[in-house]
């Protein structure tokens, strides 16, 4: 599991943990992010049960366990919190911040010490000392229940699943060149992402925040001008689809 | 044919040196909720024999103290399988919690392997000490309940003895009844054999399941 250093102010750094050669053949490797504060760390998405040692690992080479404070999960999918019977164990004073609609489904990954706490659809934010963090509702991108999140001050957006790819291990961090990055997500959002209408919204919601580093859960980050590419990119294509759809729409 | 072909598995799952401790417990659960079935069947016959030696009169005077031991017999299956059955649920529950305790003590020890430089590491000895202790409560809850139950199967194994020695004095007591009814009695007398033999074929099961737990 590597560690990767994406932004460092004097009152917050964001670290990315991902491109883990242990990992298992048929697991898909995942991005996890994380947020360090002075006394907090908020860590998102921290994955599945077995991703849960190297996680730990990698972040315990980073803060102590008991400044892990927060949790959060964008939605209730297997490789975002599937772990969190463990971290329950490992970190009993913490608290999940995930969807509200996700709550009596994501406590049947063991959850007796960890604190829940609810998102509302319309969003919110969460304050690490003097840092805040955005939840931007990205319902039905994939999860019917969904949220990025957002740093107006490091102009970061954890976006999840959207601009995911699938990638090998040992992919480079950031998207070097955008077109050649296209194949390697089209087929995803097409078929994972259910709904065109919401994911406009999202587009034209996110065209107005100033993004950096737009940081998705699987593959490489977009920077910079590529995160314009990306939205641009996004609004145009059809998703929801499957079956022959889907496959004449790859050529 | 199902029953036998399930069976015959659950034979071949008892020799798989991975088979989860925690499944067995459930089989076993599920060998006695099987046994409690059958010792009501045991009750409706010693009902059925009460209602026969009633009609056979003086002639099967002999048999009517037989169905309450018969009686007594279905009663005390009853309470122990109900009873095992509880046990071994008890025990499926403590040996699913052990799996996710042992499972993240195994954790743990991989992230002291990886992290071991780590300047945090001693951060986790708190949480660390507290799974160890939960572990080790959760084994010695285990081990209690396993000896516990391997007890009272066998108060049960030894109580179904009796059947036979049942069996034959019904048969015995039978024959004096008359033609008319003598048949009907030996029926129950087989019944009566059939039921235990059947409950203890369940009981031999779990305890040689229990014994893969020891």
């Amino acid at each position: 599991m590597k560690t990767h250093k994406l932004f460092e102010n004097n009152s917050h750094t964001w670290l990315m943990f991902g491109r883990d050669n242990e990992k298992l053949e048929k697991i898909i490797d995942s991005n996890q992010y994380m947020v360090v504060t002075k006394n907090n760390s908020l860590l998102m998405d921290p994955g599945g049960i077995e991703l849960f040692s190297a996680m730990l690992a990698a972040v315990i080479k980073q803060v102590p366990a008991e400044k892990i404070t927060h949790l959060f999960a964008s939605h209730q999918d297997p490789d975002i919190i599937s772990s969190l019977g463990l971290w329950d164990q490992a970190l009993p004073a913490a608290t999940l911040h995930s969807p509200w609609i996700w709550e009596s489904f994501i406590r049947h990954f063991g959850m007796e010490n960890i604190k829940y706490d609810a998102i509302a659809d319309e969003g919110g934010e969460i304050k690490l000392e003097q840092t805040t963090l955005e939840y931007i509702p990205a319902h039905y991108l994939h999860s019917s229940g969904n949220f990025n999140v957002y740093d107006r001050e490091a102009k970061i957006l954890m976006s999840g699943d959207i601009g995911a790819a699938l990638e090998s291990v040992d992919a480079p961090l950031f998207v070097d060149n955008f077109d050649e990055h296209v194949p390697k997500m089209k087929m995803f959002h097409q078929r994972w992402m259910p709904s065109n209408e919401a994911k406009n919204d999202w587009v034209s919601r996110v065209r107005k925040l100033e993004i950096e580093m737009l940081c998705p859960q699987h593959g490489r980050i977009f920077k910079g001008d590529d995160v314009k590419r990306f939205l641009d990119w996004f609004e145009g294509l059809e998703v929801g689809l499957t079956g022959k759809k889907l496959a004449e729409k790859q050529c | 044919m199902p029953q036998q072909e399930v069976t015959i598995k659950m034979e071949n799952v008892i020799e798989d040196p991975s088979y989860n401790y925690f499944v067995s417990a459930a089989v076993i659960a599920a060998k006695l909720d099987q046994a409690t079935h059958i010792a009501k069947q045991l009750s409706l016959t010693a009902s059925n024999a009460r209602a026969v030696a009633l009609r056979a009169g003086e002639r099967a005077a002999g048999f009517r103290p037989l169905t309450d031991f018969i009686d007594r017999l279905a009663e005390i299956t009853i309470t122990s399988s109900k009873k095992i059955n509880t046990m071994a649920a008890t025990l499926s529950k403590t040996s699913a919690t052990k799996v996710i305790a042992d499972n993240v003590i195994k954790h743990f020890d991989l992230v002291f392997e990886k992290a071991s430089e780590s300047p945090f590491i001693s951060s986790l000895d708190n949480v660390f000490t507290k799974c160890k202790i939960k572990q080790e409560n959760l084994n010695y809850q285990y081990v209690r309940q396993i000896d516990e139950l391997s007890d009272e199967l066998s108060m049960l194994s030894s109580e179904l003895r009796n059947a036979v020695i049942l069996a034959t004095l019904s048969r015995v007591e039978a024959s004096q009844a008359g033609a008319q009814y003598q048949d009907a009695l030996i029926n129950v007398a087989d019944n009566v054999e059939g039921a235990a033999s059947k409950i203890k074929a369940h009981i031999k099961y779990s305890q040689k399941m229990v014994s893969t737990l020891q």
